[in-house]
């Protein structure tokens, strides 16, 4: 271990993420050398004042103004709840439209096929409907079952990588 | 409906989906400031910040049906800022942001430090953080390129965990360690040349 690698894994050091080995070699290194305690005495003064430092306050005129918009805006979404609703009725029906589409055109990504074969293979909700789609070109008609049932299955998918390749 | 109550993201989403003037009120108590804090520091301009944080509260009215809850209700809104503050900054002339390699530690052939590292940490101890160390800082922060900025604000500043802030961004955690490790390496080395400058002044 010297000072580059030890400042290199210093993020890891100071929040507790790192393993044992590693960290006991680490430990080693800093009793003999002095700029690295200091390195990291300084790296991590710098982390926590940063904590104390209030980056930017709203000011209280455009809070005031915020508050203004908010209330008016969340007035007129209060008279017109059932079109919103309408609207993400919607968005889920497009949302399933796009799953099935996009795995009849092979689509998928590669975390996704295999979640949703795993799923549509013993779905008994869904399999035998996803199986005739196998090989199809057309668009068919989703049942309302199993649209709402592949629309839980989109909600339940882990957040973070795009679905579907364009 | 007690106040407290909206403080439970469960039921502050349930109540918005009804349309309830309080909802809405408690929203805008919670979030408001975080939001503006975040836009800020993102678009470093008050009225495009004000303008974002707009946005935020249209989208989350919006899209308050289509929330499923799969994140935590603050990751849900911080994620709809990061995404207004970027729209709003497409299409912006970039500000002119530091080098941040300039600030990177510099070590000899074998790995040692070029330099002897002084060491001020417990100097800022005993200043606790003044007015005037908290402006260098922000200055320093909105100096840095809107890629370490946006990642360093959500984990050292707003105190979020690197999960979370990959969550938001899109980033994997990976990449938001390292990002998150250059910014403070940039910050730790402007506060050092600042104390030290300070010092011989
Ligand atoms: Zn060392």
């Amino acid at each position: 271990m010297n000072c580059k690698e030890l400042v290199y894994l210093l993020g890891d050091y100071l929040d507790g993420s790192m393993e044992e080995h590693l960290r006991a070699e680490l430990d080693t290194h800093i009793e003999m050398c002095e700029s690295c305690i200091h390195f990291r005495n300084t790296y991590d003064k710098t982390r926590i004042i940063c904590r104390q430092v209030q980056l930017n306050e709203i000011p209280e005129e455009f809070r005031e103004r915020l508050r203004s918009f908010v209330t008016a805006k969340g007035g007129e979404y209060s008279r017109e709840i059932e079109k919103y609703r309408r609207m993400a009725a919607e968005d889920r029906r497009k949302q399933v439209e796009s799953l099935l589409r996009a795995f009849r055109e092979q689509r998928l990504s590669p975390s996704l096929t295999l979640l949703f074969d795993t799923h549509r293979d013993r779905c008994e909700k869904c399999g035998a409907f996803i199986r005739t789609l196998n090989g199809g070109e057309e668009a068919k008609h989703v049942p309302l079952e199993i649209e709402e049932h592949l629309a839980e299955f989109l909600d339940a998918l882990p957040p973070g990588e795009e679905p579907f390749r364009a | 409906m007690h106040a407290e109550r909206l403080l439970d993201d469960n039921i502050l989403l349930e109540e918005l989906r009804k349309g309830s003037s309080e909802a809405v009120e408690a929203l805008f108590e919670r979030f408001h400031g975080k939001i503006y804090g975040l836009a800020m520091s993102i678009l470093k301009n008050e009225s495009d910040a004000e303008e974002a944080a707009q946005d935020v509260f249209l989208t989350v009215f919006q899209k308050a049906h289509t929330f499923k809850g799969n994140s935590a209700l603050y990751s849900w809104i911080y994620r709809i800022c990061v995404n207004a503050c970027l729209m709003r900054l497409r299409g912006k002339r970039r500000q002119e942001t530091v080098s941040i390699e300039e600030f990177m530690p510099v070590f000899t052939e074998d790995g040692m430090h070029a330099s002897p590292v002084g060491d001020w940490s417990k100097e800022v101890e005993r200043k606790t953080l003044d007015k005037e160390l908290g402006t260098v800082i922000k200055k320093f922060t909105e100096d840095l390129s809107e890629k370490y900025r946006v990642v360093f604000v959500l984990s050292d500043v707003e105190g979020l965990s690197n999960e979370e802030t990959a969550q938001i961004l899109g980033l994997t955690v990976p990449a938001v360690k390292s990002r998150l490790h250059r910014a403070r390496l940039y910050l730790r080395e402007q506060l050092s040349r600042y104390l030290r400058e300070g010092k011989t002044a």
